[in-house]
């Protein structure tokens, strides 16, 4: 099912989606594959609008990022986005890819149908084309103080934890930041001024239960707020779009356990 | 001063309602937002209804004027529904709270449960209640 409102719904005029410019099928293509591309350029004076692209699937790799890169290095050498290790570690190349959130070096392009639309990552301000501001969503990852906090003597060697205890970390280390949820986040839509949003929440829980940490009350005094972390309504649309399999309304239905049981 | 200070640009926003495509688990929760405000609503009826047994025969056979009405059982329909469907959302989320069922495609069912439970329960209600 696709996205039922029209494409520029709302007041905001500024973030308002021209019809842009339709580039030519190459000649000579056998398979080609329709992409629609979100494109804004701040010196060009204009708002966003969306460009059509034609691919040839035969001389194109698997991935969303394959036809980006294609793109510009063959049609549109102007065509702006974020990409670093093309096999999903870095999280540089999240953005919305067929309604959904997705890293574009992971998404195959035969699993989308029909025209493939991409957009920034959902609500983030737009920087140019595919890239987007994230200096609001980082500085509220810098809120809940993502490094190892003690009060005991260093020790001589590493921090030891036991192998229980490192099982607790696991589905929550191996998030890579790229945002997808937060950018899918309903709430982080209407409230992400001052709602933390699942991304930074994760990395909140994955200190909380880190058992080397003991800033533990400090961490959850800073998350007991009713904009911070109670804006999450269990939505769904982090877990369902973490392009690393993660669940981040799992996370942050655990930090409000904790938060609940220390009252008691 | 030299010249005029340049307009402050106006930045995009992203789109995002418009373009995410919608989720099931989305979908239901805000189903259980329109539920939740219809319940509002549909207290004043609850009161109206409160207040007529208790003001008497005249009162009370005009409450079953309205709602004996095809549109009154309408709403009182919707209403049946909308506790019912408030209600099992409620208990979905309590669910997911505890941390259970966040996996695919446990999520699923459990928001297909609540929808297809709560229209289910309404209609079942109603099949043995109401003398058709």
């Amino acid at each position: 099912m696709r996205a039922f409102l029209p494409l520029n719904f709302g007041t905001d005029t500024a973030s308002w989606v021209a019809k842009g410019k339709i580039w030519n099928t190459p000649a000579g293509a056998k398979a080609t594959r329709v992409f629609e591309i979100y494109r804004y350029d701040s010196e060009s004076g204009r708002g966003p609008r969306l460009d059509v692209y034609h691919i040839d699937r035969g001389s194109c790799g698997p991935m969303v990022l394959d036809a980006l890169i294609k793109i510009k290095n063959e049609i549109d050498p102007t065509l702006t986005f974020r990409r670093s290790c093309r096999e999903g570690v870095c999280g540089s190349c999240s953005m919305s890819i067929g309604g959904r959130n997705w890293l574009a070096c992971t998404q195959r392009i035969d699993d989308i149908e029909g025209s493939i639309r991409i957009f920034p990552l959902n609500h983030f301000p737009v920087k140019k084309d595919l890239v987007v501001d994230q200096r609001h969503v980082l500085a509220q990852h810098q809120i809940i103080q993502p490094w190892l906090k003690t009060a005991k003597p260093a020790p001589e060697g590493e921090w030891l934890q036991s192998p229980e205890d490192r099982v607790k970390l696991d589905g929550y280390y191996e998030c890579i930041l790229c945002f997808s949820c937060t950018g899918g986040c309903p709430s982080y839509w209407w409230n992400g001024d001052r709602y933390l949003g699942p991304a930074v929440l994760l990395q909140a829980y994955r200190w909380i239960v880190d058992s080397r940490d003991e800033a533990t009350g400090q961490r959850l005094d800073t998350l007991e707020d009713p904009f911070r972390l109670y804006r999450c309504h269990t939505i769904m649309n982090c877990t369902k779009t973490c392009p690393k399999g993660l669940e981040p309304a799992k996370a942050i239905a655990r930090i409000k356990a904790m938060l609940v049981a220390r009252q008691h | 001063m030299t010249g005029t200070a340049a307009p402050t640009p106006r930045i995009p926003i992203a789109p995002h309602m418009q373009v995410y495509r919608p989720t099931l688990t989305m979908v239901m929760s805000i189903m259980h937002r329109l539920t939740g405000t219809a319940l509002y609503a549909g207290t004043v009826v609850f009161v109206w209804w409160l207040v007529a047994v208790a003001a008497g025969r005249v009162a009370y056979e005009t409450f079953l004027d309205v709602f004996g009405s095809v549109p009154g059982l309408v709403v009182l329909f919707g209403l049946t529904w909308a506790v019912l469907h408030h209600a099992l959302g409620g208990i979905r989320h309590l669910i997911w709270d505890v941390g259970r069922a966040h996996t695919y495609p446990w999520r699923e069912y459990l928001a297909r449960a609540n929808l297809i439970g709560s229209l289910t329960l309404s209609a079942t209600l109603w099949v043995v209640f109401y003398p058709w």
